[in-house]
């Protein structure tokens, strides 16, 4: 790895420090081809990638600071309390920028990326099937179909976790940017009044369901995270397929970060309820912190995958606008299909990016590879025993 | 691998999920019956039972993983000095019967072969099985009843059937299904040495310098063994197959003999030939050890290699060739199986092999000697404890006075008490097609797949008024009885089995049966009991006939005297003959020359070839040869449940040369005398032009044993079904394999069927590979 | 070079699938088997060949070089592991890159599935199912050195060879003495390139 290590270079190795948890006795890492080619790449054009990817990240997070200062009426409606998760909110804007933009550099993902938005800005795919891209991101990003084939169990605890964090992030993100702002007209309530950039969205009296839920829709998130979170967790200790590779740093700590989270969160609601804030100011800054390390970690370890994981609908929409036009792309041996021909050739092109230079043998399925290797081996290697 | 290709992608709408991926990289079928998701493997509250593979002889030693909850849930592989932890797929597979949801859970009954079977107590069961057997002996006396074993039965199991029958039924008639497997072998070997079993352990096979496997498809039978086969290749010895066909171990072999079926005592005799005349035959050993070697030299004289190479259809200098590289190794073994054995010529065929390895001395020296390789898990001890129909425990004979009074006194009966020898199982059937046999119990056998010429035994079976049988899945014999009782399966009690090397090996029970399900020991004694012989058969469990057993045995040529289950759980397993306690066993006979005839020697036998039973003509030019496949095993009732195996191989087909004209998979018409059938082709080059090859695990109608000849050797009494007359012919329709069959009310279990039926070509005879699978 | 790894010989094979059935019940994928087991000589002879993944060394992983969702992982030990499943997206560029043929897809989980030889056994030292079981040797797990104790003088191979370009791999090939110096055919049916003959 030459780069440095605040600017991962987008290989398979993307948070080192999380990684390298193997167990004894294995040898050193071996440098990774991929990880030279990247960094002839970053020698070339020193300001390629990384530039690019350190520009992405300066950009979105100034634009991000500009919204919180005009989403917050010029700081009028800015609850100081709140400035550290602003802060950090601005630093995970960086990194997410910063990551990603290094990810879709590296070849397979750059051409997935290309073709996926081709597709999605396709007047003609749109006109033709107006319901794919909407239907797939449902079944992809909110309901998660795939989990289920996976395990039924782990859907359930996912779909959990999924909706507690995404409620969680609805309410809280505006909050800490001070976008949202709940304003009483009598001082003290009942009658609230929620407003989103000071501009009234609705009014609610705090006392009735909608202002029991709407005070409370953290401790909801929390409480739909922390039995999916705790199944994880249970299972990383007692499922001997989820424990093999396991890494603590990659695996755990988000889980454990999400149940702290969770925790320190209802605690707070606890304690300003039957405690009368005792204990409130710890608990306070235990969920800060918390939280703080959580929005930083984001884009270097496991919860990249939620930036990651839209990839998922831009390469099915690839294939299916694809499958649509084209012939399927059929073994050059048993005229078995293999992939759409557009997929084929976006395979070749990123092998030959890549410098693989068997990218023809895409051409052939799998089965075949492994049959003329084997016919190979017998006529020239050795046909029998000795 | 469809028939269009591109079908599925012409369809107007395109689904937006799944996507399309090549064949062989999207199939997770093969999960063996439980949904893939279901797999789990919990880190905490696992338990390894150690035990041995319930199937072939070998008797690969293996872990049982149980869980907290006490049910066994999956394999670990075992160092056991048989197996170095090496398992084959129906191994790995085993652990799946014990929670399958075919298994009985209930008795089975029903009052006439008009009704369907039903769930009944077993109180009912047993009181209508035990009427049944008081009035067919009352009105046609004790023999008109019969009893049927099996060689999967741990030996407690197998002298218990023997007693069962004599003692608590008072009937002549009992035999079991290795009549059906090595018998031909037990007669040879009781010929020639007046000892049954093979005469070195497996470990000796890494000692040879030459090795002849006859009739022996080890890669697909005994695959675990295969590790002994390369190891001796590793050091240098050679190897010799002799096999119909290209098997996988005969695919690297250094001389391969393709020869004709039904010809090896005409090639063995003329290897003999070439052997004298060349002047490789170990004189001294021929003098010191042997009898009636001048007979045999000069029988030999009239199979001169081209005789050979004649009646084999192989060229002679084959014969040349595996008479020098067996002969000329310092030291050669030679082990045969059911390729050899199942001839009408069986037993004579087993003394050719014999006299070859009498005569060049190699016999009961490391890495020299000779054996077979019993097919069943208890093929060895199944046959030693008086399952047999002329036979009483410890190998004692039925119509010898002393044995008689032996065994009277150890059983408590009265010697005129004791029935005389009884038939073999197939002259069972035709007496009971005679109505000379009018009731039955079978216990653990399945004569529908595994007896030949089907049409037969199904009627022999129909014209039985009262018919019952023990077994833990339905088996297609099951599914014709009156009474069907369940019964454990091997991981459920515990008992001892001998494996090919005469080794004793001890299963271990891993998990409690299942609510309904009784051992076989405690239904036998139930029914003994009920029939007024309670007193002879107070047996608890496995433990205590085992110690019945070895008080049974002491003394006679199969001691079992000085085995214990806590010697086999300390040594892994004991060879016997084993008189005392503080006995090592005995893996290797023979080694100071001496056999266990009175006079020591080993008695050569002339053996003078003729052909098998069915004539060809030219309606049926060509031969018919059946055997095993390496995913199932004999009938199939068990692997034919196994998701895996079924996956591996779904169907049987018809192996056949190129040069007949057919396509991979196309339908081809099998016609023998007894039948025809309809399987898809499997065209190779690995199978002697003239010869058809069909595995025999699946019932009718696609069957193989529906086709055979139920022609018997005069001696050993086992069935030729390694040949019989037959042609091909081009048909329309392949004839469909049907559902293994279940208790009313159930389906066969689902998730492992899914390939029974499926139109896919057979790629193999091991089976499909991963990527031909739908 | 090697450490150890799996050494494969097609010519002890018998094609009896006990690896199939083996690698079902690894823990780390129990319920689904990944070894592929292919008859590659098919109306000739009973030849077989099972194919485990080679755990390409150079270039390292093109599995993992092609995959747009970085969730192929390379460990320090040279093993190249299954898809991690928060990442995967189930495009199935690694199944058909593979030149060896190696990974499977599970279409309705959106998941790569490949064997990471058995890495809940090996990194605790002991050899994978499929080799533990596989009842003639075709599949052997150790160093080369084990191997040579079992099978005195035999020479194994790591590279192999796809049209013009070599990939050396984890794990190794048996090949006779007199070829150990050549790669093994990777299969790749190329003739010629520009009119020059590109086979060795």
């Amino acid at each position: 790895m030459t780069e440095p290590p605040e600017a991962p270079a987008a290989t398979e190795q993307p948070d080192p420090g999380a990684r390298t948890e193997l167990p004894e006795g294995k040898g050193p890492e071996r440098p990774s081809r991929v990880s030279s080619l990247v960094a002839r790449t970053v020698e070339a054009l020193p300001r390629s990638v990384n530039g690019r990817a350190v520009l992405a990240g300066v950009v979105v997070s100034a634009l991000l600071v500009l919204a919180i200062v005009f989403g917050s009426r010029l700081l009028r409606d800015y609850d100081s309390a709140l400035i550290p998760y602003a802060v950090a909110s601005v630093f995970l804007a960086f990194g997410v920028a910063y990551r990603y933009t290094v990810w879709v550099s590296a070849p397979g993902a750059r051409r997935l990326f290309t073709n996926g938005w081709r597709s999605f800005f396709s007047a003609d795919n749109f006109r033709r099937a107006p319901t794919a891209l909407p239907k797939m991101a449902a079944t992809y990003l909110g309901f998660q179909k795939f989990l289920g084939a996976r395990s039924h169990a782990r859907w359930a605890a996912h779909q959990l976790i999924f909706w507690g964090c995404v409620l969680a992030a609805l309410i809280t993100f505006p909050l800490t940017w001070g976008w949202f702002t709940f304003t009483s007209g009598t001082g003290s309530g009942p009658g609230y009044e929620m407003r989103l950039w000071g501009v009234k969205i609705l009014g609610f009296d705090s006392l009735s369901f909608v202002g029991w839920v709407m005070f409370h829709g953290l401790d909801l998130a929390a409480v739909l995270v922390i039995p999916g979170a705790a199944y994880f967790l249970w299972r990383r200790m007692k499922d001997r397929g989820a424990m093999t590779g396991q890494r603590f740093a990659y695996d755990m700590v988000p889980l454990l970060a999400l149940i702290i989270i969770s925790v320190t969160g209802l605690l707070l609601t606890f304690s300003s309820i039957f405690l009368h804030g005792g204990g409130y100011e710890f608990l306070a800054i235990l969920h800060m912190v918390s939280v703080v390390f959580t929005l930083i970690y984001i884009p270097f370890g496991k919860f990249f995958h939620i930036v990651q994981r839209p990839a998922a609908v831009g390469m099915q929409l690839f294939k299916y606008t694809s499958r649509q036009g084209d012939e399927v792309f059929t073994c050059r041996r048993c005229e078995e299909p293999i992939d759409t021909g557009a997929y084929v050739e976006n395979l070749r092109g990123t092998m030959r990016d890549l410098e693989l230079g068997f990218d023809r043998w895409a051409e052939y399925c799998p089965r075949c590879k492994r049959v003329l290797r084997g016919n190979a081996y017998l006529s020239q290697v050795k046909k029998g025993f000795q | 691998m469809t028939a269009d290709p591109h079908a599925a992608d012409r369809r107007t709408v395109i689904p937006l999920d799944p996507s399309l991926a090549p064949p062989g990289t999207r199939g997770f079928r093969d999960a063996g019956g439980i949904p893939a998701d279901r797999w789990h493997a919990d880190q905490h509250g696992e338990t390894l039972v150690p035990t041995h593979c319930c199937f072939c002889g070998v008797q690969c030693g293996m872990y049982l993983r149980v869980d907290r909850g006490g049910k066994v849930f999956g394999v670990e592989p075992r160092d056991h000095d048989i197996n170095r932890m090496r398992l084959c797929p129906k191994g790995i597979n085993a652990y799946q019967q014990v929670n399958h949801p075919d298994r009985l859970t209930a008795p089975l009954m029903r009052r006439s072969r008009d009704e369907d079977l039903r769930e009944v107590s077993w109180d009912e069961a047993l009181d209508f099985t035990v009427s049944e057997i008081r009035r067919i002996q009352r009105n046609h006396g004790n023999d008109a009843f019969g009893v049927l074993g099996g060689a999967s039965l741990f030996s407690e199991k197998t002298y218990l059937v023997g007693k069962f029958a004599r003692v608590a039924l008072k009937t002549r008639h009992v035999d079991y299904n290795g009549r059906l497997c090595m018998v031909s072998a037990a007669g040879a070997n009781k010929l020639a040495f007046n000892i049954d079993r093979a005469g070195n352990p497996f470990s000796d096979i890494l000692l040879t310098d030459c090795l002849l496997l006859a009739g022996a498809n080890v890669g697909e039978c005994f695959p675990v063994l295969t590790q002994y086969v390369w190891g001796a290749r590793d050091r240098g010895a050679t190897l010799i197959v002799i096999d119909p066909r290209e098997t996988a171990v005969a695919r690297t072999a250094d001389i391969h003999v393709a020869l004709r079926s039904g010809t090896d005592a005409a090639f063995f005799t003329a290897v003999l030939h070439v052997v004298i005349e060349e002047g490789l035959t170990d004189e001294s050993y021929l003098a010191a050890h042997t009898t009636g070697w001048e007979e045999v030299k000069a029988n030999a004289a009239h199979y001169p290699p081209s005789r050979a190479a004649e009646i084999c259809g192989i060229p002679a200098e084959q014969v040349v060739q595996v008479a020098r590289a067996f002969a000329r190794a310092p030291k050669a073994m030679a082990f045969h199986a059911r390729g050899i054995e199942h001839h009408t010529q069986g037993v004579e065929n087993c003394l050719t092999v014999i006299n070859l390895c009498a005569a060049t001395g190699h016999i009961g020296k490391p890495g020299a000697g000779y054996g077979t390789l019993t097919g069943q898990g208890n093929g060895q001890g199944g046959r030693e404890h008086g399952q047999k129909a002329d036979l009483l425990p410890g190998g004692r004979s039925i119509l010898n006075e002393e044995h008689r009074r032996q065994i009277c006194e150890i059983w408590g009966i009265k010697e005129s008490e004791l029935p005389l020898a009884g038939t073999s199982m197939m002259e069972m059937v035709w007496q009971m097609q005679r109505g000379e046999i009018r009731g039955l119990i079978g216990i653990c056998n399945n004569p529908f797949v595994s007896l030949p010429n089907y049409s037969v035994v199904k009627d022999g079976y129909d014209t039985t008024e009262f018919h019952a049988q023990f077994d833990f899945f339905l088996s297609e014999t099951a599914a014709n009885a009156h009474v069907v009782f369940p019964v454990t399966v091997w991981a459920e009690d515990e008992g001892v089995m001998a494996n090919a090397e005469a080794r004793v090996v001890k299963h271990n029970k891993a998990q409690e049966p299942p609510p309904g399900v009784r051992t076989d020991t405690w239904v036998m004694c139930e029914l003994a009991r009920r029939l007024g012989a309670g007193d002879k058969f107070a047996f608890g469990g496995s433990r205590d006939v085992f110690d019945e057993l070895r008080r049974a045995s002491a003394g006679t040529i199969i001691d079992y005297s000085g085995i214990t289950y806590e010697r086999l759980e300390e040594t892994g397993g004991i060879a016997w003959p084993c008189p005392s306690t503080d006995h090592p066993g005995t893996p290797r006979l023979f080694e100071d020359g001496t056999t266990y005839h009175a006079d020591g020697k080993i008695h050569l036998q002339v053996v003078e070839w003729h052909p098998p039973a069915d004539p060809y003509d030219d309606e049926h030019p060509m031969t018919l040869t059946t055997g095993r496949t390496v995913a199932h095993f004999l009938s199939g009732n068990q692997t034919r449940r196994l998701g895996a195996l079924v996956e591996q191989t779904p169907r049987p087909w018809a192996e056949v040369h190129p040069s007949h004209g057919f396509r991979n998979g196309e339908p081809v018409r099998v016609v023998t005398r007894r039948g025809s059938e309809v399987f898809p082709a499997l065209v190779t080059e690995a199978i002697r032009p003239d010869t058809v090859f069909i595995p025999y695990h699946w019932p009718a109608p696609a069957a193989a044993n529906a086709l055979t000849i139920d022609a018997l050797d005069p001696r050993s009494k086992i069935p030729e079904y390694k040949v019989c007359a037959c042609r091909v012919e081009h048909a329309e329709r392949i004839d469909e394999v049907p559902a293994p069959p279940v208790a009313p009310g159930h389906v066969a279990y689902p998730e492992t069927q899914v390939s029974r039926t499926d139109p896919l070509p057979p790629t193999a005879p091991q089976g499909r590979g991963t990527s031909e699978r739908s | 070079m090697m450490g150890r790894t799996i050494f494969i010989d097609p010519g002890r094979c018998i094609g009896c699938q006990a690896c199939v059935s083996a690698c079902r019940e690894c823990d780390s994928h129990r319920g689904k088997s990944l070894i592929h087991l292919d008859y590659t000589d098919e109306g000739h002879s009973v030849a077989s060949l099972p194919t485990v993944c080679m755990h390409c060394e150079d270039p390292v992983a093109p599995c993992a070089e092609v995959c747009p969702a970085d969730a192929i992982l390379v460990t320090a030990d040279g093993v190249v592991q299954e898809a991690d499943t928060t990442r995967c997206i189930g495009c199935a560029n690694c199944v058909n890159a593979c030149p060896f043929g190696v990974p499977k897809i599970d279409l309705q989980a959106k998941l790569q599935l490949k064997c990471n030889l058995c890495y809940d056994r090996t990194a605790y030292g002991l050899a994978p199912m499929c080799a533990t079981v596989c009842p003639t040797g075709a599949l052997f797990y150790g160093t080369v050195d084990e191997l040579r104790a079992e099978r005195p003088g035999v020479e194994v191979a790591d590279t192999f060879v796809f049209g013009e370009s070599e990939v050396r791999t984890g794990v190794a090939m048996v090949v006779p003495a007199e070829r150990v110096q050549w790669p093994v055919p990777g299969g790749l049916p190329v003739v010629e390139v520009n009119g020059k003959d590109v086979r060795r």
